[in-house]
């Protein structure tokens, strides 16, 4: 009797405190599927690449930033049914050594050199997917609020905000370098944020796919496209004190820039 | 037998109730705000339920130093008790680069109810998010994040309140909470004028000051709204008609730098009238040393523009010498001696 007794009690704490707080586990027969999802930044068909001349449209581009956050994935599969990728918050960067002295204080601070191009997937449910949809920036709910934290996403990642704190809110996308036009040159930035400007983006796979057995997506993202329509030399400064030019840079990155690029099986 | 049975009943009882959220997880217990009787339930959803040891930890971190990049300002530089949590200054050179800064600071009373934006134009949607503006910015408290959260872990007490309040612990995000409950706490509802509107028996007012009641609840009231003294809006009162300087982000065209609205140009938060007599100067700017300026401005110093708020006559409101002195007198009736001495809001 003591041990029935014991057995249960041992029992009783093995199984039913485990998992009040967790998701519970999905019990899925089929194996479920893993893949990546990489932002492939191009300058046309040309690879991105920072401190490297790229020449378009008779401009001169030497970038020395680009950081955006990618939010919001789910995977749509082929009888329309939606796959919410959970605290799918992911910043995409390639950055070089940055000197962020004195943009808080005077104390040393280099934000080291990065590239960040991939997103990895993993439980995805079994299934043949047709498309994948995300968004540029930062739903409203996280963007109002920097006390919350999902996924990568937290005010104290590299992409906070120190530039805009009058808005206290993220910076969705900054892309920074220098713009030679007609001989002269000049700095630009050009960020995106607030609101407003969170885009949202469908990406369709020319072919179903099973990421079982899909190793990778690639999404080629032309870098020259987020500048449609824009002078950059002209408007060397884009920010939410330009707000016309920031809600077609935000545009842009979600209606022109990325497309489809290939799938790596 | 039947008692190991009714032992192991009672066993079971006992793990399964263990089993409730609560004990799983064993949090700090909630906190229920003191709403005082006359006073609008507060509306506020931002993730951050209030706990006596989050408001406890709040308030250590409020009167802390630490939380500048000098380790000698506080939020309490700028917001001291005695002057109802504001400075007593047009622009404060508290900060830590001892530059005078671009707006007043703004005195912090019944921020639970303050649901329509931080800041005096708005840029803020909670007290969460604003947080980051002061602790941040250079001329303020000039803090790196980073470096905060080093230091506060260098401080076991610290560590120790952090983790008693919040599940996961010390981190930048929980010193938003932590402060974001405290300053929901400061709330100022007995001023001579409650007593007074709750009929209680020890204080009444003056004829005068009910006079100046009367008359601020007719010219007054349409912004300084219900108990509260705020519609927690924005609106142009008329300092300026000119809205083309654009410098330092936009900082002179009021809550248009937030909304870019045409329609918000030289709009600003709508203050509380409470505490008033303690929280001069006045205005976003701190333009006006006394109550009495203020209320000259509204009788004969409002300046017409495109956005100048309707209930406003652009030729000021005309007040009467005695009616402009019933207004102080009733505005003073507001400050709240029990607030500004209450020891739960002190440097702890």
């Amino acid at each position: 009797m003591k041990r029935l007794f014991t057995l249960a009690i041992a029992a009783l704490f093995f199984t039913s405190c485990s998992d009040d707080n967790e998701p519970t586990e999905t019990v899925n027969p089929q194996a479920s599927g893993s893949t990546r999802i990489t932002f492939d930044s191009r300058i046309g068909n040309a690879d991105f690449a920072l401190n490297k001349d790229f020449t378009v449209d008779n401009k001169t581009y030497n970038f020395r930033k680009l950081r955006y956050w990618v939010s919001n994935v789910s995977l749509i599969d082929d009888k329309g049914a939606e796959y919410k990728v959970p605290d799918s918050y992911y910043l995409i960067e390639e950055v070089g050594d940055m000197d962020l002295t004195g943009t808080i204080n005077d104390n040393k601070n280099i934000y080291p050199a990065k590239k960040r191009e991939s997103v990895d997937l993993t439980n995805i449910p079994a299934g043949t997917y047709k498309s994948i949809r995300f968004s540029i920036g930062v739903d409203q709910k996280y963007n109002d609020n920097l006390s919350l934290v999902a996924g990568e996403l937290s005010i104290a990642n590299g992409m906070s905000n120190i530039s805009w704190m009058w808005h206290s809110s993220y910076i969705f996308s900054s892309l920074t370098g220098t713009v030679k036009d007609a001989g002269s040159t000049v700095a630009f930035k050009t960020e995106t944020g607030l609101n407003a400007n969170y885009k949202t983006l469908t990406v369709d796979l020319p072919a179903p796919a099973d990421f079982s057995a899909t190793k990778e997506v690639i999404l080629n993202v032309d870098i020259t496209k987020v500048f449609d329509g824009i002078d950059v030399a002209k408007n060397p400064t884009i920010s939410a004190l330009t707000p016309a030019l920031m809600s077609t840079v935000a545009e842009n990155y979600s209606a022109k820039a990325i497309s489809f690029g290939s799938v790596v099986k | 037998m039947r008692l190991i049975k009714v032992i192991c009943f009672s066993v079971i009882i006992c793990i399964a109730a263990g089993c409730t959220k609560q004990e799983v997880n064993p949090g700090p217990a909630g906190y229920v705000l003191p709403v005082p009787e006359h006073f609008p339930e507060p509306v506020f959803d931002t993730g951050n339920p209030m706990t006596a040891e989050g408001i406890a930890l709040g308030r250590m971190l409020f009167y802390d130093a630490r939380l500048s990049g000098n380790n000698k300002v506080s939020c309490a530089s700028c917001h001291e008790q005695k002057l109802a949590f504001s400075d007593g200054v047009a622009f404060s050179k508290a900060g830590v680069a001892g530059t005078e800064l671009l707006r007043h600071s703004p005195a912090l009373i019944n921020l639970a109810w303050a649901n329509n934006g931080l800041f005096w134009d708005g840029g803020s949607t909670n007290l969460e998010s604003q947080v980051f503006g002061p602790l941040t910015a250079h001329d303020e408290m000039s803090q790196d994040l980073y470096e905060l959260i080093d230091e506060l872990n260098a401080v076991p007490d610290y560590v120790r309140h952090f983790e008693t309040a919040f599940d996961d612990g010390l981190t930048i995000q929980n010193v938003s909470k932590a402060l974001a409950q405290f300053q929901r706490t400061l709330i100022s509802a007995d001023s001579r004028y409650d007593r007074f509107r709750l009929n209680k028996p020890e204080r009444t007012l003056s004829d005068i000051e009910q006079r100046g009641l009367e008359l601020v609840k007719q010219k007054c009231q349409g912004c300084h709204r219900g108990e509260l003294f705020t519609d927690n809006d924005y609106h142009n009162n008329g300092l300026d008609s000119d809205f083309t300087n654009t410098e330092h982000e936009g900082l002179y065209l009021g809550r248009y730098r937030i909304s870019y609205e045409l329609a918000d140009l030289g709009k600003y938060k709508t203050p509380t009238l409470r505490n008033t007599e303690l929280t001069a100067p006045y205005m976003h700017d701190g333009r006006f040393g006394t109550l009495e300026e203020v209320v000259e401005h509204y009788s004969s110093g409002i300046r017409n523009s495109n956005t100048l708020e309707p209930r406003l006559p652009p030729g000021g409101m005309q007040l009467t010498a005695a009616d402009k002195a019933a207004i102080v007198s009733f505005l003073k009736t507001l400050t709240d001696h029990s607030f500004i001495s209450n020891p739960d809001l002190q440097k702890p």
